[in-house]
Order: C-alpha cells, then sequence, then structure tokens
C-alpha cells in the first residue's frame, strides 16, 4: 500500500489540508508573510510532485494559484477577502482534482470550474498592481525570490552548569529568546538525570539539544547566552550545502526551490510515518506481554527468590516504561481534528447569512488515534447545530443586545483519565418547552411527565428527534444528535448538556483517554476481585463501623467535614450484603461529583489490559471490560460513570 | 425469569428434510442424564471446568465469564436457558469452548457439560423431528433428533439455543 503515489497522495491531502489552515488564518492575518510563504510553499510542493505522479491537470491549475501568491510575496499584490475566497475554492477544486486520480480526464462540470476559478484568480493578477506597488511590473514571476539563501541553521548543545537553578536560571526564558531568532527545534537531553533517590531537585541534570533554521548572526546567538558562563555550550553551523538539500519524496529537483526544501526537510526529518495497524500489532503485544509480566510476578512471588524478585522488579519498570511510550505514540494532539472545523463554521456562516467566529481552546490535548478518528463526525454535526439551530439570526441577536457575530467555542481539556471536548455557543439556548412538546407528539414522553431539564435536554439525542421542520431555529438540534451519542457510547464516553435560557448552550463530550491501558485499583467485592479506574479514585477510607451493615436509612459519610454518599456494591451486584469488619470504602469522582463505593478490601494498583466483554455482557453499562489478573483469574473493570448514573446518586443526595 | 431470544421462538423444526441429505459430524454430550449433540464444526475445543467470575447484573443466560487462553469467553448456562435445575460440578464435568457467528462476527463462548461422549456420524436424513410430547424443554433450541443405538441424541440448534437475549 505504501507505493510512491500513495504517499504522494497521502501528502497532497495533508497539504491542501494545511493550505486550508493558512488561508484561513490569512484572512485574520492579511499580512503575515510567514503565512504567505506556507501558502505559496504548499502549492509549489503539490505542483512539482503532481506533475511527477501524472496529475498534469493539477499541476497546470496550481501553476496559475501560486502566480497570485508569488506576487503577494513579492509586494505586487495584497491579500483580500477574494483572494481569499478564489483561494478557498481553488483548494477545494485541487481536492476534487486529487479525487479524480492520475492520468484522469476533467469531467466537464470540472473543467468549466477548472476555467471559472482561473478566470477570478485572472482578474484579482490584473488588478493587483493599482492595489499594491503600480511601479512594479506586473508581470508573474514563476522563480520565487531567493530569500531564504541567507538562512543558516545552528546545531546548539546547552549543558547549564549544574548550580544554574539555586541562581535563578530559567531554561524556559532562555530557549523562548533563542526561538525569537528563528525556527527552533529543541530536545531535551535527559542522559544525566540521577535514579531518583540521588536525585537533588536543586540541582540542573538537563541539557537540550537544538536546531535552529535562523538568518541570525552566530553573535547573536552568542549573546543569548552570555551569562551562561559556567555552562557548556557549543554552536556548530550545520547549514546544508546548497547542493546537499534533501530531495523531498517526490518532489523535482528545480533549482528555484531548493532553499525551502532544505528547511521542509530540516522540519521534518524527526518525525517517521509509520502505518496505522503497525501501532495496533504493536498495542496488541504490548498487553500481552503486561499480562505475561503479572503472570510472571505472581511466580516470582510464590518462590521468593531475591534475585528474581529484582529481575521482574526490573522488567516491571520496563514494561511500564515500555507502555507509556507507545501509549504516547498513539497519543494525538486534538487541534488535527479542530483545524478542519474553522472551514465548517466559515462557509456554514456565509451560507446561513450568521456570522459567527469559532474559538478553539485547548487543541493540544492529546487522545488516542482511535478516538481522534471518530470524533470528527460527532463534532461536524454539533458545531451544525450550534450554528444552524443555537445561533438565532442577527436581528433576534441585536434586538437582545448581543455582538451581531455569534461565537462558538470549540474546547478540549483533560480531567484525570478524561476528555471533555465542549461545543458552547452564545446563543439562545435550548427551548425546553418545545423539546417537551415535541417528544410528546412523538410519544416519546407522555404529556403530564414530570421531567427535569436535564432529562429533557437528553431527549435531543433520541434518534431522529428534531427533523428540520417545527423545532429548527427555535430549540432545533436533533439533526444527526443521534449520531453523536452512537458514537460516544461506542468509545465509552458520555454527552453533558448544560444550557442557559438566552445565553447559549454548552455540549459536552467526556472521552476516556486510552482505549487500551489504563491503571487500575484492585479491589475485591464478596470475593471477587473488580478493577476501578485509578483515575477517577481520589482517595480510600476505612467504613465506620456504625456504618457497616446498615440496610436502610442515610448512606452517607462525612469525610472531613465533607458529605460524601455511598453506594454499596455488593447490594448494587445483588451479592449476598458482606457485614465483615475492616471495609473499605473508594472515594470516587464519577459524574462531576464524589462517590463512596463500599468494598471488602483493596488489593492493590496495577496495569490493565481493557479486553472487551462479549455480546453477552456488553450491556451490562457499569462494566467497562474485564482484563486478566496475574493467576489467569478474570476481574471486571468498573465504569464508575455509568454506576452512579445506573444508580440516580441525585436521589441519594437528596434522601 | 422468562427469556426471549431474538429469533422467533418455535423455529420450524418440522422442515429439516426439505434439502438433500448431508454428512454431519456431531459431539454429544450429556447433561442432566440426556444425550445432547452439537455440530462439530462449532466445538473450538474441550477443557476442565474453570474457575468462573460471576458478572454482576448480567443475564441469567450467561451469568458468568472465563478466561480461555487471554480471551474472555461468556459461559452460557445451558441448563438454565433448557428450564433445567442448577447442579453441582461433577468428575466428569467438562466445558465446551463453541464458536458462532453472531452478528457477522464469530465469537466465542463456554457451555459447562456433565460429560462429554462421543463423536458420531449422521445425517440429516436420519434426523427425527422431535417428538414434542415427548420434551419438556423450548422446541427453539433443537433441530431434531438423531437415533443412536437405542439412545436418542437431541441436536442443539446452536443459533436459537445461544441467541443473544434482547433487553
Amino acid at each position: 500500500m505504501n507505493t510512491p503515489a500513495d504517499t504522494f497522495l497521502q501528502e497532497a491531502v495533508e497539504l491542501l489540508q494545511s493550505l486550508e489552515e493558512v488561508l484561513l488564518e490569512l484572512e485574520q492575518a492579511p499580512q503575515d508573510a510567514e503565512r504567505i510563504d506556507a501558502a505559496f510553499r504548499a502549492l509549489h510542493t503539490l505542483k512539482g510532485s503532481g506533475d511527477m505522479f501524472g496529475f498534469g491537470a493539477l499541476a497546470a491549475f496550481i501553476h496559475h494559484f501560486e502566480d497570485a501568491f508569488d506576487q503577494i510575496r513579492e509586494g505586487h499584490a495584497q491579500v483580500t477577502p477574494d483572494l481569499i475566497a478564489v483561494s478557498l475554492d481553488s483548494r477545494d477544486h485541487l481536492g476534487a482534482l486529487l479525487a479524480l486520480g492520475p492520468n484522469a480526464e476533467l469531467t466537464a462540470s470540472m473543467a468549466q470550474t477548472d476555467e471559472q476559478l482561473l478566470a477570478r484568480l485572472a482578474l484579482l493578477k490584473g488588478a493587483s498592481p493599482q492595489t499594491a506597488a503600480p511601479d512594479q511590473p506586473a508581470a508573474a514571476t514563476t522563480e520565487p525570490t531567493d530569500q531564504t539563501s541567507h538562512l543558516r541553521q545552528w546545531h546548539i548543545r546547552f549543558s547549564p552548569e549544574p548550580g544554574a537553578l539555586k541562581n535563578g536560571f530559567r531554561a524556559d526564558l532562555l530557549l523562548a529568546e533563542v526561538a525569537q531568532l528563528g525556527a527552533l527545534e529543541v530536545s531535551c537531553v535527559t542522559d544525566h538525570v540521577p535514579a531518583i533517590e540521588d536525585l537533588d531537585p536543586a540541582e540542573c541534570y538537563l541539557a537540550w539539544d537544538m536546531t535552529l533554521t535562523s538568518e541570525a548572526e552566530r553573535s547573536r546567538i552568542d549573546d543569548i547566552f552570555i551569562f551562561q558562563m559556567d555552562a557548556e555550550l557549543t554552536i556548530t553551523d550545520v547549514t546544508p550545502a546548497p547542493d546537499q538539500a534533501p530531495p523531498q519524496t517526490g518532489a523535482p529537483a528545480t533549482t528555484g526551490d531548493k532553499p525551502v526544501q532544505a528547511e521542509q526537510g530540516a522540519a521534518k526529518s524527526d518525525s517517521v510515518r509509520v502505518q496505522a495497524h503497525r501501532l495496533d500489532d504493536l498495542m496488541d503485544q504490548l498487553g500481552e506481554l503486561v499480562i505475561a509480566q503479572a503472570r510472571l510476578k505472581s511466580i516470582a512471588e510464590s518462590l521468593d527468590d531475591t534475585r528474581l524478585e529484582t529481575t521482574v522488579e526490573e522488567i516491571d519498570a520496563l514494561v511500564t516504561g515500555l507502555r507509556d511510550t507507545t501509549l504516547s505514540i498513539r497519543m494525538l494532539p486534538l487541534s488535527i481534528v479542530f483545524g478542519k472545523f474553522r472551514r465548517v463554521v466559515r462557509d456554514l456562516s456565509a451560507e446561513l447569512g450568521k456570522p459567527a467566529t469559532l474559538i478553539t481552546e485547548g487543541g493540544d490535548t492529546e487522545v488516542d488515534k482511535n478516538i481522534i478518528d471518530s470524533l470528527t463526525e460527532p463534532l461536524v454535526h454539533m458545531i451544525r447545530n450550534a450554528v444552524d439551530h443555537g445561533v438565532e439570526n442577527t436581528e433576534t441577536r441585536t434586538a437582545s443586545g448581543k455582538p451581531e457575530a455569534a461565537t462558538i467555542r470549540l474546547g478540549a481539556r483533560q480531567s484525570g483519565g478524561e476528555v471533555l471536548v465542549t461545543v458552547a455557543d452564545d446563543g439562545a439556548g435550548l427551548d425546553t418547552n418545545a423539546i417537551r412538546r415535541r417528544a410528546t407528539e412523538r410519544g416519546l414522553i407522555t404529556e403530564d411527565q414530570d421531567l427535569s431539564d436535564d432529562a429533557l435536554h437528553q431527549l435531543i439525542f433520541e434518534p431522529g428527534f428534531s427533523t428540520a421542520d417545527s423545532l429548527t431555529s427555535v430549540s432545533g438540534r436533533g439533526v444527526g444528535m443521534d449520531a453523536v451519542r452512537r458514537v460516544v457510547d461506542d468509545l465509552r464516553g458520555t454527552i453533558d448538556v448544560k444550557s442557559h435560557p438566552g445565553a447559549g448552550t454548552e455540549v459536552t463530550l467526556r472521552l476516556p483517554l486510552t482505549l487500551a491501558i489504563i491503571d487500575g485499583l484492585l479491589v475485591t467485592v464478596d470475593g471477587d476481585p473488580f478493577v476501578l479506574p485509578l483515575s477517577s479514585v481520589e482517595e480510600c477510607v476505612d467504613l465506620p463501623e456504625s456504618e457497616n451493615g446498615r440496610e436502610e436509612g442515610r448512606s452517607i459519610l462525612r469525610i472531613r467535614d465533607q458529605l460524601v454518599p455511598y453506594l454499596s456494591l455488593d447490594t448494587l451486584f445483588g451479592y449476598d450484603a458482606s457485614a465483615k469488619p475492616g471495609r473499605r470504602v473508594a472515594i470516587v469522582n464519577a459524574e462531576g461529583q464524589r462517590i463512596g463505593l463500599v468494598i471488602d478490601d483493596v488489593l492493590g494498583q496495577l496495569q490493565t489490559v481493557i479486553k472487551p466483554l462479549s455480546a453477552y455482557h456488553r450491556m451490562v453499562e457499569e462494566l467497562a471490560g474485564a482484563t486478566i489478573l496475574g493467576d489467569g483469574a478474570v476481574a471486571l473493570i468498573l465504569d464508575v460513570n455509568a454506576l452512579v448514573r445506573r444508580t440516580g446518586t441525585n436521589s441519594l443526595i437528596a434522601a | 425469569m422468562s427469556l426471549q431470544t431474538e429469533l422467533t421462538p418455535g423455529a420450524d423444526i418440522h422442515h429439516i428434510h426439505n434439502t438433500a441429505p448431508q454428512a454431519e459430524t456431531v459431539l454429544t454430550f450429556k447433561l442432566a442424564d440426556e444425550t445432547f449433540g452439537i455440530s462439530v464444526g462449532m466445538v473450538a475445543e474441550i477443557i476442565d471446568p474453570q474457575k468462573t467470575t460471576r458478572v454482576p447484573n448480567a443475564n441469567a443466560l450467561a451469568p458468568t465469564l472465563i478466561n480461555v487462553r487471554g480471551s474472555i469467553v461468556p459461559v452460557i448456562d445451558l441448563r438454565f436457558r433448557l428450564g433445567m435445575r442448577p447442579a453441582e460440578q461433577i468428575h466428569t464435568t467438562r466445558m465446551l469452548v463453541l464458536e458462532t457467528k453472531m452478528k457477522g462476527e464469530t465469537a466465542k463462548l463456554a457451555v459447562m457439560v456433565d460429560e462429554v461422549e462421543d463423536v458420531i456420524d449422521t445425517t440429516t436424513a436420519e434426523l427425527d423431528t422431535v417428538p414434542e410430547l415427548g420434551i419438556r424443554w423450548p422446541a427453539d433450541c433443537f433441530r431434531g433428533v438423531a437415533k443412536r443405538d437405542d439412545t436418542l441424541v437431541i441436536l442443539i440448534d446452536a443459533d436459537n439455543a445461544f441467541a443473544l437475549p434482547v433487553q
């Protein structure tokens, strides 16, 4: 599957994606020279490699497209809203050309689009000399200027002296200063960090390797480090000779774009493209390794051989490290998905005539790749709903004193073992009356049924609830929301809806960080082992004897002046109620509140490879999966959120 | 507790002869002193009874699960499905690990039986319909009865007998 042509296609799609982002950013900051360069570079690379792989039409079109950006680079033209609009349409056209495949004939409609776009581009080009620099010739030069030629690349190795921290040394400030000079890549050298028992927290054991691509003179770099007299510092010029620039895969080596390629080569050299299924294989094998390790550990414990135990401990540490590394490889920042939505909002707001801006927060939050892959679709639905139904029309907004342009917030943050992804709008909020009316019409609820607002909000996730008709502009939010819930359910996540009448709606997806391995707390209930996800456990306390065996009345514990409701897992599971002495309570954080879970005993902490349950047991919501313990026994993993939801703790607290 | 299955109960056992006779190899086992048979092609392995893990709040059809070399396999309570009384394990008790197709996926499940007996050859032509009066169990669980010497082997219809409970 990894033929050069496939690689080209993959890269082309990514280039178009980054082009779109750059264009949208340019719309906000039209003067940004770096972005203009980036757009040109993307197009130029695409043109070159497209030509090579038989995408002649694509290359021919880009030739004119990139002219526009070249002129801007040269200062003959400026970024205008028109240009962005044409460019975005052209970008989409490029996507269509790519999808057509190599050496394909253009369809009639595509040829037409091609012509129209070229005409629009030509128009912009024609208009440009007046807007910008009339004394310059308007002729387009395809040769990019040699403005990158005096870029130099420096390799800097910096190890502060061990006592630097005591003198107020701040590595972050220093690195930031270096970064101001140009494009900087930093890696931290941790080779000299000692074992934890030998570590003096006041000493600096770290060193940094930097690769700086900058126009700056050597002396400017030296200046930054001038106060680090005792540090070890080596600065070497590693600027690649022009002729040795590493060629980009598939890109033709035309003389014009060499510096550009050199820069890209440097930026990409530290990442490797790996097929996703290899990561899955790695993950599977790691899972088996973790289980085998648990078995080894339990055997070692029974043999009581010190040498064996030491080795097992070492392997244990290695496996943990390997697990963390493997998991981190699979973690990708959510910004990958977030980037796509700026276009969605831009186009939707133009289409519906509702000015709206998208603000993204926490795009650097990292989530397992499998989760990211499934997230795009639900988020599109949620954002569409926010703009389409959540946001009022301009008149209503002005009348209620809101700014004309709506704000859609797309945010992500990590909270314990979960990632929260929120789509919020500043629209009218959900109209609970309309939802109630609609649900009654559809027979989902009866007319006199007493439902809380929360329960009503959940109704928008019913399949087919609120199709295009009556509800839309009032409260809407049904289009595809059942699809959202299905995906989130599959990911073992949950959805919260918060509506503030007149002020907006906030939909939050709570998703697990990873689907494969978690840290767990092994506990027993009526003799059976169970695993609580460690991320949701806050503390463990003893169950006061006075509460033990209590069957009626309030189940509330007082922990450091805080009242915490608790549930007894054995009764919840339908097991014989145990009243044996010395039971424990695991305080977990579920559904945003502290809840105690009464268990018989805590056995310890362990790494848990989550194995899916069979179809017969998947419907038991409070179980997240199963795991195999060192002795071969199976322990069930509890989903504390579902557990608490099922028992309805609200009533518990009210009681 | 009533048990519904996804497939229509009372599957049509009276029309089993309408296809050409096919040879079939069947594994026979005992459950509550009756001899049952299941198509050998479904049987992945026969293992000694494992320590089962209770699944809280699970359907009574599959109240426990076991670890079969790293995979989590549900244990189907066939006695419950057939309306038999629960019984203690005895020294001949074995577990059959079966492979079934469920919604297009191959799924493993385990069934505890009192004794594994034999592997016999039979043909679909030899199958008799289940004598309705003589059987106390839900008819949709069976495909028919084969005669073996002087005992009756009741063939299990795995698709129906092990069908997922509807909620």
